[in-house]
């Protein structure tokens, strides 16, 4: 468990025992009215995947603002578990799971909520079957499609409609409709040109569709995912939920390609050490960041870059005027690159308003990897 | 809290619920047992490093097995906390503390264990000699000595004698020696490791010297790390060595054979969507990328194409193909990244579970 100091509501965030992950409860309400009212007018409405940021009481806000199905998206059976224990009746899974004793707990799970599952293949699907059968349950299934990705997912076109018409009539199983991810943008990518592509990969999905329907099937959920194809995805007719994590609290990655949205969940860290013109060093490394698919960005101080993470420790390179700033004892903002990857490593937001802290709230999900 | 997976001991590793994280017990017995014989008959003891494992029930099994001072190292004050409310005697933080909160924090530890602070700045020093000062407590510090990590240290021989002057006249502190740490690329040679750590650790031989030429005495000069934990052993003056990474192991330092790969994470096929390739339920979130890829452990033919958050994309040449259900094996290319994602070690011998172990200062960022 993270061992932070518990300093009292009212304690200015700057003063916040470090490294904190800190959550500006403004900042995220609004992104979260922004991205949700979106889906205020449309057929399709988002559906929040909560492995962004692992915290019940941050998707029960989400479910509270509206432009919602009602329900939330995981990506690990231990996440579900964990939402459907904070009451959470809607969660769809999606992702695979493949072995006995997992489907034993989807299937337990079940008994407490609608659950929803990923499969992109017949004997998946079939001890799935077995399993919702033995529990006296039933499984919503949506058919996973490879819309880019290169994970997960059957291809588009005979084989999707194949595994769909197999798995349509399975004891303890609900074909309920089929699901695809579309990549997402890569540091460097063009706006425009990602634009297209995402286009071009949700048709794939919507072409499947068609193609059931056309086969007698019932499709009545087209999931699509993530944040960054919204704007794609509800311009196109036939989606009917757009699974999206990152807004509320938004990170680097995407800062681009949704720039009406802020960043709302920082890592401040402490200086520790200025031992030569030129760098300092924080108490935040890679375990207080985790970098793995980028840097975070230090915040607010020009000249000042954060370029390396070792496990403990991260260097700031300092140019300018910047050279005479962070000392040991101050304090640096870090914007995580990627969010999810970032808040995985720690057990509490440092909820806050007007740069004063509110209280401690629980990442509930937090390493429920299995 | 986070009692969410706890197999019971006797459940098969083809059992486990995945992705986890797993420890071969033969392995980790094999790993502590080399170090336990190399530092035999030295001067020179292991002091292991916590930030590796982050669990007190392994540093009492290496302290136990021998070869060490009979402390630990941490990088954090939090995690310093955790291994003195396990039970072990002496820690040394490596790392800078200097906010004010955290000063306070590790003076409040300081009468439960021997505590131990690395140091580069006289105003640093001058804090916490007021904290333990008022708290009546003694701590003991030791300079660190930047030689080639280019992060926290001092630069000069000069500035260290200095800083070495001053905390040993400052009342609450007790100034007990130096430190350095270096890494190095492959070096599979030991011939060439034990030039390279001659070479790197020259440096703090050199501050000691110089200290001592002062008439300030110190009784520890903590160097070295898995790279040249035999090496660095041979070298007069040198009292300590900080090895972490040999524990578990990582790819880093494969050419060190005769340690074993130990800490792993078990994965398992969930998907097949294309000939030659498989998707496994592990991804970045479970492994870390810090200095690489992980790799895919005794599985020939089968690699690791790329890892997004949750899941990784193997491809298999022909003859080896991955079916769903199928488990696969994922050692990191550094270990402590990966360690510190995990609420717990599921200990295996022969591929039964022997033991669980809480991670217990897992997320001791502060």
């Amino acid at each position: 468990m993270e061992r932070p100091i518990f300093q009292p509501v009212g304690t200015p965030v700057e003063e916040l025992d470090t490294p904190a992950l800190v959550l500006d409860l403004d900042v995220m309400d609004k992104n979260i009215q922004t991205f949700q009212g979106y889906f205020a007018a449309t057929t399709s409405k988002a559906r929040p995947v909560v492995t962004s940021h692992l915290c019940p009481q941050i998707a029960h806000r989400q479910l509270d603002a509206g432009g919602t199905v009602g329900g939330i998206a995981v990506t690990t059976l231990g996440e579900a578990e964990v939402f459907a224990n904070s009451g959470f009746d809607d969660i769809l899974l999606a992702n695979q799971v493949v072995t006995v004793s997992k489907i034993r707990r989807l299937c337990a799970l079940a008994a407490q909520a609608s659950i929803g599952i990923a499969v992109d293949n017949l004997d998946n699907a079939q001890q799935l079957s077995s399993g919702a059968v033995a529990a006296g349950v039933e499984l919503q299934v949506l058919v996973e499609i490879d819309a880019g990705m290169g994970r997960c997912g059957i291809s588009p076109g005979v084989e999707a409609l194949k595994l769909t018409q197999r798995v349509d009539g399975l004891p303890g199983l609900k074909l309920v409709g089929i699901m695809g991810s579309v990549p997402g943008p890569k540091g460097g990518d063009d706006p425009s040109e990602h634009e297209s592509q995402t286009k071009a990969n949700l048709q794939v999905i919507l072409d499947s569709k068609e193609a059931m329907e056309q086969g007698g099937l019932s499709i009545e959920v087209v999931s699509v995912g993530g944040a960054h194809c919204y704007a794609q995805a509800i311009q196109m007719a036939g989606v009917t939920e757009v699974r999206a994590g990152r807004y509320p609290l938004m990170d680097h990655r995407l800062k681009s390609f949704l720039p009406e949205l802020n960043p709302a969940a920082k890592i401040l860290a402490s200086v520790i050490s200025h031992p030569i013109d030129g760098m300092a060093v924080l108490d935040a490394g890679h375990k207080a960041t985790a970098p793995d698919q980028g840097r975070p960005v230090l915040e607010g101080i020009d000249g000042a870059e954060a370029t390396r993470f070792s496990a403990e420790h991260g260097i700031v390179e300092l140019e300018g005027d910047a050279q005479s700033k962070l000392n040991p004892g101050d304090k640096a903002w870090l914007v995580p690159y990627e969010l999810g990857a970032s808040v995985n490593q720690y057990d509490y937001f440092r909820a806050a308003k007007n740069g004063k802290l509110e209280g401690f709230w629980p990442i509930s999900a937090r390493g429920r990897l299995a | 809290m986070n009692e969410h997976y706890r197999p019971p001991p006797g459940t098969l590793i083809e059992d486990l619920d995945t992705p986890c994280l797993i420890i071969d017990m033969d392995d980790l017995d094999n790993n502590i047992d080399v170090i336990a014989s190399t530092y035999a008959g030295t001067t020179a003891k292991l002091r292991g490093h916590a930030k590796n494992h982050k669990t007190p029930a392994i540093a009492h099994r290496q302290i136990r097995r021998g070869g060490t001072v009979g402390g630990v190292c941490a990088a954090k004050v939090s995690e310093a906390e955790v291994m003195i409310h396990g039970g072990i005697a002496s820690v040394f933080i490596t790392s800078e503390i200097v906010e004010p909160m955290k000063i306070d924090r590790l003076c409040s530890l300081a009468d439960q264990a021997e505590l131990l602070v690395a140091c580069e700045q006289a105003a640093n020093a001058r804090d916490i000699s007021k904290a333990a000062t008022a708290r009546g407590v003694e701590i003991g510090v030791i300079i660190e000595l930047e030689t080639g990590l280019r992060r926290c240290g001092v630069r000069e021989i000069d500035q260290g004698v200095a800083l070495a002057k001053e905390i040993a006249s400052l009342p609450g502190l007790r100034f007990r020696g130096v430190m350095s740490h270096q890494t190095i690329p492959d070096m599979p040679d030991r011939e060439d490791r034990a030039v390279e750590a001659n070479r790197a650790i020259k440096g703090v031989i050199d501050l000691k010297d110089a200290i001592e030429g002062q008439g300030i005495p110190m009784d520890i000069v903590s160097t070295g790390e898995t790279w040249s934990y035999d090496v660095a052993a041979e070298i007069p003056g040198v009292t300590e060595i900080q090895g972490g990474s040999y524990l578990m192991m990582e790819t880093h330092y494969s050419y060190m054979t005769e340690f074993h790969y130990a800490g792993k994470i078990l994965t398992t096929i969930i998907s097949t969507p294309r000939p030659g390739i498989a998707i496994g339920d592990a991804g970045v979130r479970a492994v870390s990328s810090l200095s690489g890829m992980p790799t895919v452990f005794d599985r020939p033919g089968v690699t690791v194409e790329t890892m997004d958050s949750d899941h990784s994309v193997f491809k298999t040449e022909a003859g080896a193909s991955l079916k769903i259900g199928d488990q696969v094996l994922l050692i990191p290319a550094q270990q402590d990244a990966m360690v510190s994602r995990w609420d717990r070690f599921i200990g295996l011998r022969k591929g039964k579970v022997e033991v669980v172990w809480d991670i217990q200062a897992r997320g001791c960022h502060n």
